[in-house]
């Protein structure tokens, strides 16, 4: 058992495949980022495709706000996950990181005098969007309450083109200092507080200040319990797309620091977009850029000697529609051989 | 215990000393000798010169690689030079804490052993006469003067002889700082009579050079 396993180990540290995601079962969450038309959509329904066959049951997020899932499959996807037309272990949702705040906000003052809302819901929402990464938190924060009553084995984020799609990560720490302040001054000033604001202590619009103190505390227990899984390398890892072009690596690069001092894994690498003009081709272009995307995978396969480098071939067609998503996704467990 | 005359004189010598030098100065000669003396500390700086060097290095090599035609080599330059830019600055700020606490420390003895002594000791020592005038030399109000405040009449107090050593050390300091700059500035205008005198030479050797040719 010991034996086999580390010959898959030993296997997959060159392997130009995405089989080792396939095989790590204990995986639940998938991260698929890049900068933005890099193929992040393309290769996360190709994996979400490739798991389906390989798990109970899979759940493609999209955290995208500008949302290509509904394209990819040419079906229309919304705040509910939703089974994808073909499967019956595949399922897709298509989330808005801006919305789910939103909504958190609203709920927040129903309780409250709807006139006085003016004042402290503001102060609020103000403090809540000072916070960098806070958004994608709670979005976050909001999936993984829904995913655990759906008992999804699987879930595939395909996230948005920012630098920054996990700058959340940092939260927890960023809130637990802003808590520690706040509950401090509140101990503090507490009496002198509840002797403007009235008897029990209520704020202009009914809320009560240890009410919202104890807010902010759940939301960052819930936050910091998101923290420890997408930091747990059985659990959670995060592929890297790319496309062989300066910008794209230099951003990939970026992101895969960035990653590392998160703490979350990342080994796999998904090449996209490669030219593999045919012999006789007399296309000057083709031939042009086939050599500069030559030179940055040889950097690629210098530089992450560590990572499956999955290489992907520009298809002539879009990757639209089930059958041609399928097609494609067989290149990530079987790799392209180029026509010669 | 040397004699309370010795004593004020050398209380004012160090005031005076402190004041002309500077105390920064004193600081980072006294800081420089500390450290040259083999403690952890003197390590630790050690090591962080050696880590800037090394910094520097990667730095100019990160420059000197073109990211797009060597990104493989670019990139690890790249996380090298994180990495020792994070080190440093972590490194950096302990040592700089480690200097501010020995400043402070430094200060406070500085303080205590020039302006506290020459606050303190006149108080204690007031009633006691430094050294007494021959009799009937001067008149009354120059020896109630001489033992001002507290001293008996006729001797000489504390305050009046450090008031006296003082002025003498101003004078003798203003003096040697004068001497001093004035032959520093002979110095530099004798060299600089010597830097336009020197072209003459170098331009007859032109001709020499010429003539030959």
């Amino acid at each position: 058992m010991s034996a086999a396993l580390v010959n898959v180990d030993d296997g997959d540290a060159l392997e130009p495949t995405l089989q080792s995601i396939l095989d790590q079962r204990s995986l639940r969450w998938i991260f698929v980022g890049g900068k933005g038309g890099v193929g992040k959509t393309t290769t996360s329904c190709s994996l979400a495709i490739q798991l389906a066959r390989v798990r109970r049951s899979v759940l493609l997020i999209s955290t995208d706000p500008a949302h290509n899932l509904s394209d990819a499959f040419s079906q229309k996807f919304g705040k509910e996950a939703r089974l994808v037309d073909g499967f019956d272990n595949l399922s897709a949702m298509e989330i808005d990181p801006n919305g789910s705040i939103q909504d958190l906000l609203a709920g927040q003052g129903e309780g409250g005098d709807a006139a006085d809302m003016g004042g402290m819901g503001g102060m609020m929402q103000d403090l809540a969007f000072a916070i960098p990464g806070i958004d994608e938190a709670m979005s976050f924060a909001e999936v993984l309450k829904q995913v655990k009553s759906l008992s999804y084995e699987t879930i595939i984020f395909d996230t948005a083109p920012t630098g920054h799609t996990l700058r959340f990560l940092q939260f927890p720490s960023v809130l637990e200092k802003a808590l520690a302040k706040v509950s401090q001054l509140s101990n503090q000033y507490g009496p002198l507080l509840n002797g403007f604001l009235g008897s029990n202590g209520t704020l202009p619009n009914g809320q009560n200040l240890s009410e919202m103190m104890e807010k902010l505390e759940t939301l960052r227990a819930t936050i910091s319990e998101v923290n420890t899984q997408f930091k747990d390398e059985r659990l959670t890892t995060f592929v890297c797309v790319c496309i062989p072009e300066f910008l794209s690596l230099y951003e990939t690069e970026r992101m895969i620091q960035e990653l590392a001092s998160y703490g979350i894994d990342t080994h796999s690498i998904v090449v996209n977009q490669l030219l593999f003009p045919r012999a006789g081709s007399d296309c000057e272009q083709c031939t042009a850029r086939r050599r500069m995307q030559k030179k940055y995978l040889e950097q690629i396969e210098e530089l992450y000697d560590e990572f499956n480098v999955v290489k992907m071939p520009l298809l002539v067609e879009e990757v639209r529609g089930k059958e041609r998503l399928e097609r494609f996704s067989e290149m990530l467990v079987r790799p392209f051989v180029p026509p010669s | 215990m040397p004699s309370l005359l010795v004593v004020i004189f050398v209380v004012e010598l160090a005031v005076q000393l402190v004041n002309t030098i500077g105390a920064t100065t004193i600081n980072n000669l006294i800081w420089r000798l500390y450290l040259s003396i083999p403690t952890p500390l003197a390590k630790q700086f050690t090591d962080q010169r050696q880590k800037q060097k090394e910094y520097l290095a990667v730095r100019h090599d990160l420059n000197a690689t073109s990211s797009q035609d060597e990104f493989a080599k670019w990139a690890k330059l790249q996380r090298q030079h994180d990495k020792l830019l994070e080190e440093l600055k972590l490194k950096k700020s302990a040592l700089e804490a480690a200097r501010t606490r020995f400043d402070r420390y430094l200060t406070a003895v500085r303080l205590v052993s020039t302006r506290g002594a020459q606050w303190l000791l006149p108080m204690w020592y007031g009633k006691v006469p430094m050294f007494w005038l021959p009799y009937g030399w001067f008149p009354y109000y120059v020896e109630w003067f001489a033992s001002f405040p507290r001293a008996p009449l006729g001797s000489v107090s504390i305050a009046v002889w450090q008031g006296a050593c003082t002025s003498i050390l101003t004078l003798v300091m203003n003096t040697v700082v004068g001497v001093l700059g004035l032959v520093a500035a002979g110095r530099e205008s004798r060299r600089q009579r010597q830097k336009q005198k020197q072209p003459v030479p170098a331009g007859a050797g032109n001709g020499e050079s010429k003539k030959e040719l």
